[in-house]
């Protein structure tokens, strides 16, 4: 079987948690406390993994999300659920192709057609899924210490141009907590920070099985923390403006202007988009693959392209980048991804714990 | 399914022929064989001339010398060799004067059998002499410029090594030069290049595997390996793979790389090859095995990492700041050499908004009377300079100023008046042309030029996102590649701290304590011992 390394683990979890977070203001409700917001998100993610989802997986190490449901719920349930997460797991490749496209036509090709893009960057992230886990991990190993330096690099240039007013971020918690904890709960559980649910998938190819649950934790926090500070910094630089950009970072950084040669960054940013959104897509892409594999009982290769059609299918159902960002972040965020990033772990974990409970009882008195 | 049975079967029955046939062939070659290896020596030293010459067909160069003692029965004696594969000073001094004064201390009334040993043991005066039972046996000695020492009633032959001939001398390699460092480079003779590392590698741990590839070329090939700091798989894998290789002729190492490589689909070389004995040691000491191939200066050396194709044998002969610094220049170098183009491209036709003002403007008055769109103009460019730089390796030497001449002033300035090309696109095409020259390995070059027309298309249709995908793909790639079994991004990707010490920086060498591990031998990893790091004297601790 294929292995990664434990960095290579944390370098996919730190690019998947990043991944497309630093486009959005999240928690754009609570005002300049969107950041207390991410933190309280981020906060309640971490209970999440720690409890649930790194428990499943320490009761089963070796196996995968798809062997878990089907040993709790047998061949026939198990496998239905196991379609639903398949259409979970590609309905967020989906959101995220979906996202890069229309970004990449308003801010690099006008008028190069959405279809094309969509399909250029499947094929790059088909690519990537063919190749399998052991290289994408790599690939992320190599991509990561670029994108968190340009993202420093970027964070001191807006610094240095005087953007960032720590004035905006004033005051603290003005209508109490109340309203932080409302934005927070359960939409940025949902995104990013619950969406850790994918790696179910992936944490059985790690090596030394025992260190799995510290890696996980240290890059869930390290990715955390550099999303809250992201939200800090689009809200120092933009102050109210932020609510209302469509992409917040990339404002910012058409606003910066250093010696008269670096006038316009904004095309390196939607690069830097790309390397951070083409990660956390193929993760789904490549999750959403194993998934249909094994339910399908075929290889790898043969899954890849049904899955590839589906999601090429699916990005381009939605009528506009709007309708699609208002369908997210009103509908799914609230009432769709929590089923299947809470309640179902959580119920898979108790289906396990009982089952274990009840065997030992059994196996105890002979 | 009636249908599909008939077609089963029928298919079914072609393989059985085609087995049955395989089977034929087979058997018709290993009786061949089996004759061949019946073809013993015969008593009859006319017999047995007899057959060599027919095996060679009678070939002119193929010098038989008879010896014919009138009167003593049992000796007569017979050379055979092929003229110009043997030093024929060394044939008349080594072998007919030893001889010829041994036939003169013969007593009378010896036996053949005792003559035979006298002349095996004492008479033959060089390093190498081999007996020979079979007709086969002696046909591939002489063909390597051993002579034949045929004795009349003995059904063994005798070979003597006696192989020379002319061969270019140990010259300073022409590709990979350096300024500091040694200035010899391999030959054409697997002979002298063994030497050559032997010489430099004096470690009784160094070993060398010889093997003979090529039904018809007969080339010879060494393997040359430290034992116990290569890794032993890898050594395995090798030799298995080399083995594998069946082939009528081999004629450069180049032959054995593509036979022998991981992944035969890649612009990108897995396999490493080297003008320079020094370069080839300093690979087996860190553990890399070398193919050295008779025929050619080039040797091989396996498995080799990304990295490696950006290091040059001086980075270790100077200083370890200018060594470090260099190969920075080196990873840019690749990067322009593969990008720069693309990158005109993609900018001047997607991302005006990129530049500053003034630089747009003044690049848009250079365009302004040129007819073509920037990719077209770009491609016809760079197609002009790979057809300059192409003539440039073929034409005779001779005639070498005309085309620079050429290629400066008749494409490049006057292109520009005639207002068929922007400025801007000369500077862009050589530049690029002269980082690509800066890879220190040719093959690792010739990779980023092709790259670089795929990337041009790239940024000319899809601009930025084009270059970024197609960045990706190619890393992708490169995170799929593996040279015997080694990740080819190695200290990058799995991340391995010990080869960072020599990757993208040169550590002084007192700071490079161990071998790098993805490469050498995980138990036997130290260089040297720690501590090493010069000291002013009297100076006892750090502070």
């Amino acid at each position: 079987m294929e292995r990664i390394s434990q960095s290579q683990l944390a370098a996919m979890i730190v690019l998947f948690q990043i991944g497309s977070s630093p486009l959005f203001l999240l928690a754009s409700e609570a005002g300049p406390d969107a950041w207390i917001s991410v933190l309280i998100g981020m906060i309640g993610g971490l209970l999440l993994l720690s409890l649930v989802t790194l428990q499943l997986q320490r009761r089963m190490p070796e196996q995968d999300l798809f062997d878990m449901i089907e040993r709790s719920l047998g061949k026939v349930a198990g496998g239905l659920l196991a379609a639903v997460y398949i259409v979970y797991f590609g309905y967020k490749a989906v959101r995220n192709i979906r996202e890069f496209g229309d970004l990449m036509i308003l801010y690099l090709l006008p008028s190069t057609p959405l279809w094309f893009i969509i399909l250029v960057l499947l094929a790059v992230a088909a690519y990537a899924v063919f190749q399998g886990i052991e290289v994408f991990s790599r690939v992320a190993q190599i991509l990561l210490p670029m994108i968190v330096f340009i993202y420093v690099a970027l964070f001191v240039a807006v610094c240095g141009t005087a953007l960032f007013d720590a004035h905006r971020l004033m005051p603290v918690l003005d209508n109490g907590l109340k309203k932080p904890i409302e934005s927070a709960l359960p939409e940025l559980i949902s995104f990013p920070f619950g969406e850790m649910v994918l790696f179910l998938l992936f944490w059985k190819y790690a090596d030394r099985t025992g260190g799995t649950t510290r890696t996980t934790l240290l890059s869930y926090l390290f990715a955390g923390t550099f999303i809250v500070i992201t939200t800090i910094f689009i809200l120092g630089s933009l102050g109210p403006l932020a609510e209302f950009s469509v992409v917040p970072l990339i404002q910012i950084v058409s606003l910066v202007q250093t010696a008269d040669f670096i006038q316009r960054l904004d095309p390196i940013v939607a690069l830097l988009l790309f390397g951070g959104v083409f990660m956390k897509m193929t993760s789904y892409y490549l999750g959403t693959t194993l998934l249909f594999s094994r339910l399908f009982r075929i290889g790898r290769f043969a899954a890849l392209f049904p899955v590839g059609v589906l999601l090429f299918m699916g990005s381009l159902a939605f009528r506009s980048y709007m309708q699609h960002i208002w369908f997210g972040f009103e509908k799914n965020l609230k009432y769709h991804f929590p089923i299947f990033q809470i309640v179902i772990p959580v119920l898979l974990l108790l289906a396990t714990m009982i089952r274990s409970r009840f065997e030992k009882n059994r196996t105890t008195p002979s | 399914m009636k249908l599909w049975n008939a077609l089963f079967r029928r298919r079914r029955g072609q393989g059985n022929s085609q087995q049955r046939k395989a089977a034929k062939q087979d058997g018709r070659s290993g009786k061949a064989a089996s004759r061949e290896s019946e073809d013993g020596l015969s008593e009859d030293i006319d017999e047995n001339l007899r057959t060599i010459v027919t095996e060679l067909g009678g070939s002119d160069d193929l010098t038989i010398r008879k010896i014919d003692v009138s009167g003593a029965d049992s000796i007569v004696v017979a050379f055979i060799y092929i003229d110009n594969l043997v030093d024929s000073a060394m044939v008349n001094q080594m072998l007919l004067h030893p001889l010829m004064s041994e036939i003169d201390d013969t007593p009378s009334g010896e036996s053949s059998e005792e003559w035979y040993r006298r002349v095996r043991d004492r008479a033959l005066a060089v390093g190498r002499v081999h007996e020979m039972r079979t007709a086969r046996e002696a046909l591939a000695c002489i063909l390597e410029g051993h002579t034949i020492v045929f004795l009349q009633g003995s059904a063994v032959a005798l070979a003597a090594d006696t192989s020379g001939g002319d061969r270019r001398a140990v010259e300073e390699p022409g590709t990979q030069t350096v300024i500091r460092g040694p200035k010899e480079g391999f030959t054409e003779s697997i002979k002298t290049n063994l030497s050559l590392i032997r010489r430099r590698i004096k470690s009784p741990r160094l070993r060398v595997e010889r093997k003979t590839l090529g039904r018809l070329t007969q080339t010879q090939i060494a393997l040359v390996y430290l034992h116990g700091i290569a890794k032993a798989s890898i050594v395995e894998e090798v030799r298995r793979r080399i083995d594998r290789i069946d082939t009528d002729s081999i004629l450069e190492s180049a032959y054995i790389e593509e036979f022998v490589q991981d992944a035969p689909f890649t612009p990108f070389p897995t396999i490493e090859n080297t003008e320079r004995p020094d370069a080839a040691a300093a690979g087996i000491l860190e553990g890399q095995i070398a193919i050295i191939v008779d025929g050619t200066p080039f040797a091989l050396l396996a498995p080799v990492t990304f990295v490696r194709f950006f290091q040059s044998s001086e980075d270790y002969y100077q200083r370890f700041g200018i060594a470090s610094f260099l190969r920075l220049i080196r990873y840019v170098a690749f990067f322009v050499s593969m990008l720069l183009p693309a990158m005109y491209i993609a900018i001047t036709t997607f991302h005006q908004e990129m530049l500053p003002t003034p630089l747009l403007i003044s690049l848009a008055a250079q365009r302004e009377g040129v007819p073509f769109p920037a990719i077209v103009e770009a491609l016809l460019m760079e197609i002009t300079f790979e057809v300059l730089r192409e003539a440039g390796v073929r034409m005779p030497k001779v005639i070498g100023p005309a085309i620079s001449i050429v290629g400066a002033l008749v494409l490049g300035q006057s292109a520009v008046q005639a207002g068929l090309i922007s400025a801007a696109i000369v500077i862009v095409v050589s530049f690029t042309a002269i980082a690509s020259f800066v890879i220190p390995a040719i093959n690792m070059s010739i990779a980023a030029r092709l790259i670089r027309f795929a990337m041009m298309i790239l940024g000319g249709t899809l601009g930025l996102f084009g270059i970024m995908s197609g960045l990706m793909v190619l890393l992708i790639h490169l995170a799929s590649l593996r040279s015997f079994g080694v990740p080819y991004l190695a200290p990058l990707a799995p991340f391995v701290w010990t080869n960072w010490k020599d990757a993208f920086v040169r550590m002084p060498h007192w700071a490079m304590k161990k071998r790098p591990p993805t490469i050498a031998d995980g138990s036997n990893l130290v260089r040297q011992s720690g501590g090493q790091k010069p000291k002013p004297p009297g100076r006892k601790s750090k502070f």
